[in-house]
């Protein structure tokens, strides 16, 4: 089962406050024992919301937003893609989250549909159209990894 | 990174149809076509799901779903590679109108690169800070 696992926001991430030496050692050092144990299949962390924007359609026409975005601890700082066998086990892995001291700090956990959870909606054709794409996508990410 | 927000149908577990499922995928073949698109996942509704929160003291609390404030939740996600913010916006406004009724939130936000931690990295934690991300 895969989970995304997102660290909600707070009023340092959306002021635009980077991480110390020690705060990006010790989550490194999580990562590295996430990699490890072969449950990490992505991470990335977020700007602030003030570079970005939402697009809301009303009646199917878009309108354009510009961040930031109040409510800060609704918005996400940063995730990881996490495969575990339980929700139980992705908890686990989400206690262990370095938590700099004083800090509040809220992750959430959600569970990432898989291509069997749409039943017959989803035709033998668009299975074979989304793994083709997939498979695409991957690429491209190797390209980008190799191009850092 | 493009977030599809949640609302009242995804929260209540309504599965899309098949015509939103080939709109998503031409949608999603367009992107990868001009090599934008490097992931994208859907989420089920928030009452599968659960949080951790940390006191500040090294206590965790977990709270089972479902959240309230539907539209503040994440619904799916995709991460694309683009040049500017314009850009995306201009590919999320051909977001597909058979989702959400015509009606769908798109969050757009920058992912952090891994020339933004600036002095942060050091020679010691760059293999498994750095190294790691855009997985």
């Amino acid at each position: 089962m895969r989970f995304m696992v997102m660290i909600k926001a707070d009023e340092r991430t959306e002021a635009g406050v980077l991480p110390t030496e020690e705060e990006l050692t010790a989550m490194g050092r999580y990562n590295e024992e996430l990699v490890k144990a072969g449950v990490l299949l992505a991470g990335e962390g977020l700007h602030s919301s003030a570079k970005g924007a939402r697009v809301v359609f009303s009646d199917g026409v878009p309108s354009v937003i510009d961040g930031p975005f109040a409510e800060a601890k609704e918005l996400v700082a940063g995730f990881w893609l996490l495969d575990v066998k339980s929700k139980e086990e992705a908890i686990e892995w989400v206690k262990r989250v370095p938590c700099t001291e004083g800090v509040e700090v809220t992750i959430e956990i959600r569970q990432v549909h898989e291509v069997d959870d749409f039943g017959e909606a989803f035709t033998p054709e668009l299975r074979a159209k989304d793994q083709e794409l997939r498979e695409k996508e991957e690429q491209l990410r190797l390209a980008v990894r190799d191009d850092r | 990174m493009v977030i599809r927000m949640a609302d009242e149908e995804t929260e209540a577990g309504v599965l899309p149809s098949t015509e939103l499922i080939e709109a998503m995928t031409r949608y999603n073949e367009q992107l990868v076509k001009a090599g934008v698109m490097l992931s994208g996942e859907g989420l089920m509704a928030s009452d599968r799901g659960a949080r951790v929160r940390f006191d500040g003291t090294g206590r965790t609390t977990v709270l089972d779903g479902p959240f309230t404030e539907a539209k503040e939740l994440v619904a799916g996600f995709s991460v694309l590679r683009a040049d500017s913010l314009e850009e995306v916006i201009e590919w999320v406004k051909k977001w597909p109108v058979e989702d959400g009724h015509g009606n769908a939130r798109i969050e757009i936000r920058q992912v952090v690169g891994p020339d933004d931690f600036g002095d942060a990295v050091t020679d010691e934690n760059r293999t498994y800070t750095v190294d790691l991300s855009g997985r």
